[in-house]
């Protein structure tokens, strides 16, 4: 049985629609990412499974239930804010008893899940602290804190990273992740962070301005980008686009040209418009005698460590390469390349749908 | 001299000075209330005298003054506890609820303390006298009630402005329903205002005189309307009146004093972010 299912959800603020009929199933026990760029509706998506908005439309179930009308407190998840809404008049300690009270549980129960959980997160000594005397790295934990005691079916976080520097970032992160191991409680995790989504999640939901663009694997998103918009939103640096035209058997672009990988035979028509997409580091350099070799000036180089990145312009095109730090040379230079023909993608142009499939 | 110390003195100056307006009826209420007749009104004032208490002593014995003082409790405490559970309520309403037409009705509440009591004294005699409550502290106590909800309103809907919705929203989410989440959350972050308007409340009913005057005889005669009754056409019984005020001052005192360590800012810092 799925945990968290949505079919056609959708959600209008007055005449305008936010969030236009998503479809998602989620599995007990499954990590599940929301990933969009901001204002796409992850909020509003997770705030509608939290009861916190109303549903204009569609249908959400958690645990086999219908729960549309069902109030916030009878839906069995517990959440995450994005700035943590701790009790600010309540010690750390009562944060944690309030979310328990409503669960009616005996005073040693109590206790022992407050001691357990304080001890998994490190909260032993903030226990009798206030909010307003915690850094914004405990904060966060208490809120998990205050999610966990109550052994949820579901756990929401909004953004839970956003409010903290770099390094406590990773940190937590990566905290986040093992507990999921340890607790096998279903999440559904908010973030336009793609980090955090390839890292936490077992299925990434992409949205795009109140749609899902794809719904995978990290690495299916990864490697097999149902769209445009998914091929530049993952990956870092982002794909390469170039637009291209479909002539004799042969990708044509301004200054460029390629032959068409025989995998995308019969996938595509003479003379459609095609959108190749390949990512920085299947950008080769080569010798100028191979073939398919293609004249590049380097405009850009910036040193990494490990590799370089070679912002290139190959006739208008602006490519960006990503080479061994010994490959990199300097700006103003002419270089060859080649594109990895195994790794590139197709997206048709007016769709911004894939070719691959 | 310093810049600093000059500074210190001239505020120090001022402070002295808004000390002297204020205290100085205070004073002469205290005095007063001690002083022998006789020399009540010797000029220049005596502020050298044995004390006496008889001012005291006939203030008790002339009227039954300990149950006025209980008639202004009740009316004071009553009217204070029922204009703050209508009127947090009434503006928890009108900070959460999001309509085109929610500051007319804010305004509309405003507007209740805008007419001038003299003029609704007659009517309201009347309505009381037909419903049987002339004389009685609950007939005061609505009265009051309808010029300390309006402010409490007012008050409490800046307050409950300031809770951030996050919070409310997390108890949501972790199992507790409209009232609850008002109750434990929202309620306690909005304390000082409380704390104030229950002063405001408080303080507006103990000192009322003309609702008191008009609608209580014998029986829920309040403490100021009491001593007033001191000052007849004959005679004016000043030992008596200064020793009931000086009484009458006590109680404000100590609930203003009460509320004030409720009045603490800053509550709700580090609860959202
Ligand atoms: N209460 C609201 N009223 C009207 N529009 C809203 C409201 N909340 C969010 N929106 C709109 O809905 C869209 C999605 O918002 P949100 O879910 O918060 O995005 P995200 O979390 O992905 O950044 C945005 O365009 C936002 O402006
Ligand atoms: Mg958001």
């Amino acid at each position: 049985m799925s945990a968290i299912t949505l079919k056609n959800v959708i959600k209008k603020y007055g005449a305008v629609q936010v969030v236009h009929g998503v479809d998602l199933d989620i599995d007990e026990g499954e990590f599940v990412v929301l990933l969009g760029p901001s204002g796409c509706g992850k909020t509003t998506t997770l705030r509608m499974v939290a009861g916190l908005e109303d549903v204009s439309g569609g249908e959400l179930s958690i645990g086999g239930q219908v729960v549309n009308n069902v109030a916030p407190k009878d839906r069995g998840v517990a959440m995450v804010f994005q700035n943590y809404a701790l009790y600010p008049h309540m010690t750390v300690k009562k944060n944690m008893e309030f979310a328990l009270r409503p669960l009616k549980l005996d005073k040693a129960e109590v206790d022992k899940r407050i001691n357990d959980t304080a001890a998994i997160l490190g909260l032993g000594e903030l226990l009798e602290r206030r909010p307003v005397q915690l850094s914004g790295g405990q904060r966060q934990r208490v809120a998990m804190g205050r999610a966990m005691v109550r052994t949820p079916d579901v756990f929401l976080f909004d953004e839970p990273l956003s409010n903290l520097d770099a390094k406590l970032r990773t940190q937590v992160r990566w905290e986040i992740g093992k507990l999921h191991q340890r607790l096998g409680t279903t999440v559904l995790y908010v973030t336009h962070d793609q980090v955090e989504a390839m890292t936490l999640a077992d299925k990434v939901v992409i949205m795009r301005d109140g749609y899902v663009e794809q719904v995978g694997t990290p690495e299916e998103v990864y490697t097999a980008p149902q769209s445009t918009f998914v091929a530049t939103f993952i990956g870092s640096p982002s794909m390469n686009m170039i637009e291209a035209k479909v002539v004799a058997e042969r990708l044509e672009a301004n200054g460029f040209s390629m032959p068409l990988p025989d995998r995308f035979q019969g996938k595509v028509t003479e003379g459609q418009a095609v959108t190749i997409g390949v990512r920085p580091i299947e950008i080769k350099r080569v010798a100028a005698s191979s073939t398919g070799a293609m004249q590049a000036n380097v405009e850009v180089t910036e040193y990494l460590g490990n590799e370089a990145l070679l912002d290139l312009r190959v006739g208008p095109h602006e490519l960006v390469a990503e080479v061994p730090a010994d490959q990199r040379v300097e700006p103003g230079k002419v270089i060859h390349i080649a594109l990895n023909e195994g790794a590139i993608h197709l997206f048709d142009t007016v769709s911004g749908r894939t070719l691959s499939e | 001299m310093t810049r600093n110390l000059r500074q210190n003195i001239l505020v120090y100056a001022l402070l002295a000075v808004v000390l002297i307006v204020f205290m100085t009826p205070i004073y002469l209420i205290v005095s007063s209330s001690v002083k022998p007749s006789p020399i009540m009104f010797q000029k220049p004032p005596a502020f050298l005298f044995t004390p006496t208490f008889e001012h005291y002593h006939d203030l008790f014995a002339m009227r039954p003054f300990t149950k006025f003082i209980w008639n202004s409790l009740i009316v004071a405490l009553g009217s204070t506890a029922f204009s703050l559970t209508i009127g947090s309520l009434a503006a928890y309403a009108i900070s959460r609820i999001r309509h085109k037409r929610m500051n007319d009705v804010a305004f509309w509440i405003l507007s209740m303390r805008m007419f001038p009591p003299i003029a609704v004294v007659v009517p309201y005699y009347i309505i009381f006298k037909s419903a049987g409550l002339l004389d009685t502290p609950l007939a005061l106590i609505i009265v009051y009630s309808t010029a300390n909800i309006p402010l409490t309103v007012w008050l409490m809907k800046g307050f409950f402005d300031e809770v951030p919705l996050a919070l409310e929203e997390a108890a949501a989410v972790d199992g507790y329903g409209l009232l609850a989440t008002f109750w434990y959350v929202t309620l306690p972050l909005a304390a000082p205002g409380l704390a104030v308007s229950a002063v405001f409340c408080f303080i507006f009913s103990w000192n009322e005189f003309l609702f008191a005057l008009m609608l209580t005889g014998s029986e829920a005669q309040t403490a100021t309307v009491a001593v007033m009754s001191f000052w007849s056409s004959d005679a004016v019984q000043w030992g008596r009146i200064m020793a009931g005020s000086f009484i009458i001052l006590i109680p404000g005192v100590i609930f203003v004093l009460t509320c004030q360590r409720w009045l603490v800012r800053g509550l709700t810092m580090g609860s959202v972010k």
